[in-house]
This record gives structure tokens, C-alpha cells and sequence, in this order.
């Protein structure tokens, strides 16, 4: 017992602070494991093509959900990110049509490029203006939405089979789309939380006057956010291209993977006043949000009434979580 | 570079905002090792020269020199890295963060951190909570162990011991002398003109955007009596207050408040309302047929007290009886139906600028309309017209109610009560930004009201106003009444001693 004791005493505290800070991602969590566990006890050898179907299907959101979170912690909000994700996926579209493997990486890293630099000139133009965020990044998806339909004038264009192959998997392979879910997690965004410049992301949106006085240069804040965010979206527009074979300009997919982007934020814990949040919780949002309608589809249900269920779930989810938080902040 | 060069310069500096002139020309020079404090009233512009002097906002005009060297700061960061580190009022702590993080983001050894917070007998903060969910004084001294961890060489210190604790302020002091022990110096914004005297070498005193006067407190004011304490109290207050002094005395008084033979009943009555932080125990009486003023210096906690009087704060004790019965309201519609209305401070809280003057007035009548729910047209035509006629408003500019003049919109602000009806009228700084002439239609206006029967409670900064205006003048200071006077003998001087808390005031109006 003494041992017991010695060796849990220290770490208590440490582990009920990364309980309490990291409470609502772990939340999301387990309301996608009871989620993924009903959808399962519903499908018949319910296993890796499952999974695989579901990871392949999501990626495109989950980076895009990345792509909103990142923006918000920051203080902001993203409009553009669907119009940048359908710009994304007619230029991979357009110009993967007829590579091989090699080609496709090719192009593929070259949209990063692009999407990455449009992300940091938004950035840009809306610290230099002081016009605020949601104006800004309206106007730049009507602007990107137009740049797609120059890009690729009608939905076609087409990629590798290699490439689709190693971004998504296919049959019960279903970690390539896992790994490509983690690279930019793991290879940008952690070291990037731990730096002093991603903590100055979440000191400027946490409050932007503390953020100033503690030296943090708002300007250089906001483009990093924003340009991670366009590589993000670049991401999340190369997936749809793996995932359909080729491209569409339509802006009607723009807006609503817009719309969904901040639905999954807002189910994975980021608040929409900036600060507070990260990227996993939002990537748990997009699949829970992924399997409802499938869960109302084995339950029977006219999937239209999917739809209706997120909205709901979403509503109660934000409105149990700021209650919660409201009375921790008043007791603690 | 010698010893004797001061480690701060400051040549005319000068910021306007808009048609406000903050600073009109500013010299100051703070040598190495000394604590000198900054003084004056509010609006001087001491928080606009910190502001400079941390890289915050530019100056339009002036030098500023560190050490001998010209600078003009680009940001925060730049000035820190030349050696001058404020603390403000709200600590610059991202409150999502956790102290550790927010260390980082300044680039703050964590070890002198430490070190520093033992100094100010700080031990054993976890520094991974997030800054949000610790308590403000502790944040405030937080943020002075980091600005000490950077070593500057000029400690910016602005109001740090409001709202602080005694004991907590015991330690700002010691960490104060600690600093100029090393060399360092202070620049000490207070209110409190008792710490200043107990900590502080040298004084400057701001007035209207300029220095007054510097004085070094171990000589006092020569030839005068008294203690060296009271002798320098009385010339630093004689310099905040100026020829302003002179003139509340030598303008006509247009308004002598009528000798009050008895007071009327009371119509309000507040028995040890506190709000558990910046409101204790407060007590007070007002009759009806009597015009009330409270006064007192920025953050006393009158804020506080008129939101709770107007039902947008709850009282944590005491109670709030009006007209002998109690009440408690929960929304600023249960202290309206109850009579207690409130004029606040800052007029675009209380208009709707889009809309006409009419309806500004008569918005408040909206809460009884007639039967059936129907506004009675007519009946608003009238009141309203009154209203404007009574208030004498200047309707050139009445299609929109940001339009009008800043004097005017105080007039549709309580003319609004005026339609809607009340018994106890609580203005917060009526006559905030308005031109003589209509302050003296306001005061006249709190007469009559007073005449017909009405209360006003009214909190003024300005304390010149206070006979004008007033019946008796109670003053806030750290949340509690400390001094209750006959407005006819409240002298400016009297008021502002007590107003700083200074000892000896409290004792004889106690």
C-alpha cells in the first residue's frame, strides 16, 4: 500500500491537470467509442473495411477540421476553407490526370505550396487591414471558389491509382489513411504547440491584449496560423481527389464542408472565443459526426433524419460542455 | 555615461486621442536606484505616459531617453529588451494558458521566476494551471516576480496595489526596496497618497496632462507646519488639485442647494450591502426630496454598488429596503418596476444610437404599455414632448440619437426616466465630458426633481461638483463609505484626503 501510495502521490496531480485540460477532448472520445461500438454491434463482421471505409471517407474533413481548429484557437474563423479545399482538389485533379506515382506526389506537393501561401497572404491581409477574420475569409472563398472554376471548368480531371492507394488505403489496409491523418499532427503541429510560436497562437486568441504586452508580434502570429491552416485545407483537398478520382469546382461542396469544419470544432472542444481547444478532439468531432447517419441508417431510419440527429447532438453536446465549464470556473 | 545620468528621461511628451489630449507635454526624470511615484487625479494621463514609456502606444510629440539614449519603442517586447518592464492593473497573462506557457511566450527563466515569487513570499504555485483560474492579486504579483526575473532596469508599476491585499501589498513594497537595493528603479503610479509617502523618494505630480510638480518627500514643503508627512500631503494635493482649487471658489454658486429643514422619508436604504470583493458593508439612507453624492477614486467598488442598486449584480449580504419594503432584484426590470432607475456613465449603454430621440425617451414607457399591449401614441407624443421641453433638449439632430451632441445624449439618457417615471434616480458620472452650461441645467434638473419629492443618488468623480449639486456627499474607498459630510462643507481638499484614504480624515468623520 505504501508503495502504492509513494508512487501515486506525486504523479496525482499532474495527471488530474492533464485530466482537467484535456477533459473535453477525452469526452469526444469516449462518445466515439460508444458510437463506433453500437455502429459495430449493427454491422455483421463489422472489422478493417469498416474502419478503412471510415478513415478514407473522413480524411478530407478531418484536415479540414484541423485546418478551422487552428484558426480559431488563434481568435479567428475560417469561411475559406471549403472554397480552398475544392480549389485544392481541381488543381491536384487537374494536373495529376495522366501521371504516374511519382508525378502525383509531384503535383500533390505543389498544391501544398500554393494553399499554404494563400493561406499566409490571408493571414496577412487581415492583420495589415484590422478587417475582422470572417469578412476577410468570406471574401476569399468566393475568391478561391472562382480560381477553382478557372482551374477545372466542369467536374473531371483524375489522379493516380498508386497515389489513391497510399493515401487511403484500400480493401482492409486502413492504416495508410490513419498515417497520413498523423504526418502533419505529428510533424507540424506538435513541435509547433510546444514552440513559442504555436503558444502564441493560443495567447492571441485568449486574449489578444495579454498576447501584445507579453511581446507576441500579432502579425507574424496570424500568418503562421493561417498558413498552416491553407496547407491543412491543401490536405484536406489532395484527400478529395484521392477519395472521387478527380475534381469538382462546385461551390455548393464548399460550403458545406465549411459548414462542417466548424461544426466538428465546435463538437471537439475549440471555442469559438479563441484559446482554448486543439486538433485531436475536432478529428474524433468529424468521425462521430461521420458514423450518426450510419447508425440511423442501421436502426432503419430514413438517413435524412442523420442530418437532423448532428445538428441536435451538436446543439446538446455545446450546451452540456459550456454548462460543465461554467461551474468548474465557478467552484475551482 | 555617468552614475548621475538619470536611467529615464522623459522631453514634452504629448498624445492626443481624437480631440482628447491626454498628454500635453510631459518632463520626468527617474534616476538609478529610486523609487519615484507618478500622482494626480483621474484623466491627468498617468496611464497614458505608462503606456508610452511600455511600448504600448506612441507619442505624438517628445523624447523619450533610457539611459542617456534616445528610444522610441516599437512594441512591448522592444521596450522590455531596453529595460523597462511594467505591470499593469490586468496582469498581461493569456488567461487560457497556464502560467508555465505563458512564461515561455516572454522568454522567462522558470528558475528565476521561482526565485523571484519566494522573494515576494510566493512558494509553491503550480505553475501548470491556466492563469484564468488563479485569483487577480495573486496574477498581479505573478506578473511582478516576472517582470522581476527579466532584471530591468526600470520597474513600471501602474496602480499595482489597487484591490490588493494588505498583505500582499506589504510584499510589493519590500520587493519595491529590494529592487532599488540593486540598483534598480520605480516608477509608482498610486492613488494612495499614504504608500506613495511610505515608499517613494521622489514625487511628480500630473495635472491636465502636464507636470506640476516634483518634490522629494524627505524634505517636505519647507515653511509651513506640521509633520513632514502632512506638510508634503498638503503641497501634493495642492498640485493635483491647481487652480481648479481656486476656481470652484471663486465661480458663482447659480445653484445653493435650499437648507433642507428635515429630511423626507427615507426612500432608500441600504443596510451592510456587500458583493464578497469590491463592495463591503456598505450603509446608507437616502430621503426622498434629497440628493445624495458619492465619490471616491477609480475602482473604489461604486461601479459595483450602482449595478447592484440597479439589479445587474447580485448582493452577496446585506440588504436593499425601498420604500420600508425589501427588495431583491434579479434583473435591472425588478429595481425599474421598484422605482430605482439607473443613468450610467458610459451614454451608449444606456441609448439606442440608431434610433430618433423620441424613441430613446420613450423607450423605457414600452414596459407598461396600455391594454391589449397597445402603445398609447398619443399619450407617448406628450410625455415625450414634455420631456424635451422640460430638459430644454436640442432637437436639431433628433432622427438619430448618435448625432447629438455629448450633452444632449446625457439629457435623453435621464429624460427617458422622466417619461418612463421613477422615485430614485441613480446617475453614474451625469456630467462626464459635458460643457459647463448644460452641467448646470443637470444640476438644476436634480434640484427640482429633489423638489417634487424625487431622490438622486449620484456618483461624481469630479468633486467640484459636489456642492453644486449635492445635499450630503458620502466617499467610497475600498469598497466601504469612509466619510460622510454636509455638502456645504465639503471642500475639494477634505474630499480628496478622504477619497486617498488618508488616516487622519477617516478618523474625524468616523
Amino acid at each position: 500500500m505504501s508503495v502504492v501510495e509513494a508512487a501515486t502521490r506525486p504523479l496525482s496531480p499532474a495527471v488530474g491537470l492533464f485530466a482537467r485540460r484535456h477533459a473535453w477532448t477525452g469526452a469526444v472520445v469516449a462518445f466515439f467509442a460508444v458510437l463506433l461500438a453500437w455502429n459495430a454491434s449493427q454491422t455483421r463482421n463489422f472489422g478493417a473495411f469498416e474502419i478503412q471505409t471510415m478513415l478514407a471517407s473522413t480524411l478530407a474533413l478531418a484536415y479540414l477540421a484541423m485546418a478551422q481548429s487552428v484558426v480559431v484557437i488563434g481568435g479567428g474563423i475560417d469561411l475559406s476553407v471549403g472554397a480552398l479545399l475544392v480549389l485544392a482538389n481541381c488543381l491536384t485533379a487537374r494536373f495529376m490526370e495522366g501521371t504516374g506515382f511519382g508525378g502525383s506526389v509531384l503535383v500533390a506537393a505543389g498544391c501544398l505550396a500554393v494553399t499554404a501561401l494563400l493561406g499566409a497572404l490571408t493571414g496577412l491581409v487581415i492583420s495589415v487591414s484590422r478587417i475582422p477574420d470572417i469578412i476577410v475569409t468570406l471574401a476569399t472563398s468566393f475568391v478561391w471558389g472562382g480560381a477553382a472554376l478557372f482551374v477545372l471548368r466542369t467536374p473531371g480531371g483524375g489522379t493516380s491509382p498508386t497515389f489513391q492507394t497510399l493515401v487511403l488505403g484500400s480493401g482492409n489496409a486502413w492504416w495508410p489513411a490513419l498515417l497520413c491523418l498523423l504526418g502533419p499532427l505529428l510533424l507540424v503541429w506538435a513541435p509547433l504547440r510546444r514552440s513559442r510560436r504555436g503558444i502564441a497562437i493560443y495567447a492571441l486568441g485568449s486574449s489578444s491584449d495579454a498576447a501584445f504586452l507579453s511581446g507576441v508580434d500579432p502579425l507574424r502570429t496570424k500568418v503562421v496560423a493561417y498558413a498552416f491552416s491553407g496547407l491543412l485545407c491543401g490536405l484536406a483537398g489532395t484527400a478529395t481527389t484521392a477519395f472521387t478520382g478527380g475534381g469538382s469546382p462546385q461551390s455548393t461542396i464548399a460550403m458545406t464542408a465549411t459548414l462542417n469544419s466548424v461544426a466538428a470544432i465546435v463538437l471537439g472542444g475549440v471555442a469559438l472565443s479563441g484559446g482554448i481547444g486543439g486538433l485531436v478532439g475536432p478529428v474524433f468531432a468529424v468521425w462521430c459526426l461521420y458514423l450518426i447517419p450510419n447508425i440511423m441508417l442501421g436502426l432503419g431510419v430514413d438517413p435524412s433524419y442523420g442530418e437532423v440527429v448532428k445538428g441536435v447532438v451538436v446543439v446538446l453536446v455545446v450546451l452540456v460542455g459550456g454548462l460543465l465549464r461554467a461551474r468548474r470556473s465557478r467552484t475551482g | 555615461m555617468t552614475a548621475a545620468e538619470p536611467i529615464l528621461r522623459v522631453r514634452g511628451v504629448a498624445k492626443r486621442y481624437g480631440p482628447v489630449e491626454a498628454l500635453r507635454s510631459v518632463d520626468l526624470a527617474v534616476a538609478r536606484g529610486e523609487i519615484h511615484a507618478l500622482v494626480g487625479a483621474n484623466g491627468a494621463g498617468k496611464s497614458t505616459l505608462v503606456r508610452i514609456l511600455a511600448g504600448v502606444v506612441r507619442p505624438d510629440a517628445g523624447e523619450v531617453e533610457v539611459a542617456g539614449r534616445p528610444v522610441r519603442f516599437r512594441s512591448p517586447a522592444h521596450a522590455r529588451a531596453s529595460g523597462l518592464a511594467p505591470v499593469f492593473q490586468d496582469p498581461a497573462f493569456a488567461p487560457d494558458l497556464t502560467v508555465a506557457d505563458n512564461l515561455r511566450l516572454t522568454a522567462t527563466d522558470p528558475g528565476a521566476f521561482r526565485r523571484r515569487l519566494s522573494g515576494l513570499g510566493l512558494d509553491g504555485i503550480e505553475l501548470r494551471e491556466p492563469a484564468g483560474s488563479l485569483p487577480l492579486p495573486l496574477l498581479r504579483m505573478l506578473d511582478l516576480a516576472r517582470v522581476l526575473a527579466h532584471d530591468p532596469a526600470l520597474l513600471l508599476l501602474d496602480e499595482i496595489t489597487a484591490a490588493l491585499p494588505a498583505d500582499y501589498a506589504e510584499r510589493v513594497f519590500e520587493a519595491i526596496r529590494d529592487a532599488r537595493g540593486e540598483g534598480r528603479s520605480v516608477l509608482f503610479i498610486s492613488h494612495r497618497l499614504l504608500e506613495v509617502q511610505e515608499v517613494c523618494d521622489r514625487v511628480t505630480v500630473l495635472r491636465d496632462g502636464r507636470n506640476v510638480d516634483t518634490l522629494t518627500i524627505a524634505d517636505g514643503a519647507e515653511g509651513s507646519a506640521g509633520t513632514l508627512a502632512e506638510r508634503s500631503e498638503r503641497r501634493i494635493v495642492a498640485a493635483m488639485l491647481g487652480e481648479r482649487a481656486a476656481l470652484a471658489v471663486s465661480e458663482p454658486r447659480r445653484v445653493a442647494p435650499p437648507p433642507r429643514a428635515e429630511p423626507g422619508e427615507p426612500a432608500l436604504e441600504l443596510r451592510g450591502v456587500s458583493d464578497g470583493g469590491r463592495v463591503r458593508d456598505v450603509s446608507l439612507t437616502l430621503a426622498k426630496g434629497e440628493v445624495l453624492g458619492i465619490t471616491g477614486l477609480e475602482g473604489q467598488g461604486q461601479d459595483e454598488l450602482f449595478a447592484i442598486l440597479a439589479g445587474d449584480r447580485r448582493a452577496s449580504g446585506g440588504e436593499i429596503v425601498v420604500d420600508g419594503g425589501r427588495l431583491v432584484a434579479r434583473h435591472p426590470y425588478e429595481a425599474i418596476r421598484n422605482g430605482l432607475v439607473l443613468v450610467p456613465s458610459d451614454r451608449w449603454q444606456a441609448l439606442l444610437p440608431q434610433r430618433s430621440v423620441r424613441e430613446n425617451l420613450a423607450v423605457a414607457q414600452y414596459n407598461a404599455p396600455g391594454r391589449w399591449g397597445w402603445i398609447n401614441a398619443e399619450r407617448e407624443r406628450r410625455q415625450v414632448a414634455g420631456a424635451i421641453a422640460r430638459l430644454s433638449i436640442d432637437t436639431r439632430a433628433q432622427a438619430q440619437a448618435k448625432r447629438l451632441s455629448g450633452g444632449n445624449q446625457q439629457k435623453v439618457a435621464i429624460g427617458r426616466w422622466l417619461v418612463g417615471g421613477f422615485t430614485t434616480l441613480l446617475c453614474f458620472d451625469p456630467t462626464r465630458g459635458i460643457d459647463v452650461g448644460t452641467k448646470h441645467q443637470i444640476y438644476d434638473l436634480f434640484r427640482e426633481l429633489a423638489a417634487a419629492g424625487k431622490s438622486v443618488l449620484m456618483f461624481t468623480s469630479e468633486l467640484r461638483e459636489v456642492p453644486l449639486a449635492c445635499d450630503r456627499v458620502l466617499v467610497l474607498y475600498d469598497g466601504r463609505i469612509v466619510a460622510g459630510l454636509q455638502a456645504a462643507e465639503a471642500d475639494e481638499a477634505t474630499l480628496l484626503s478622504a477619497a486617498h484614504g488618508l488616516a487622519d480624515t477617516l478618523t474625524e468623520s468616523r
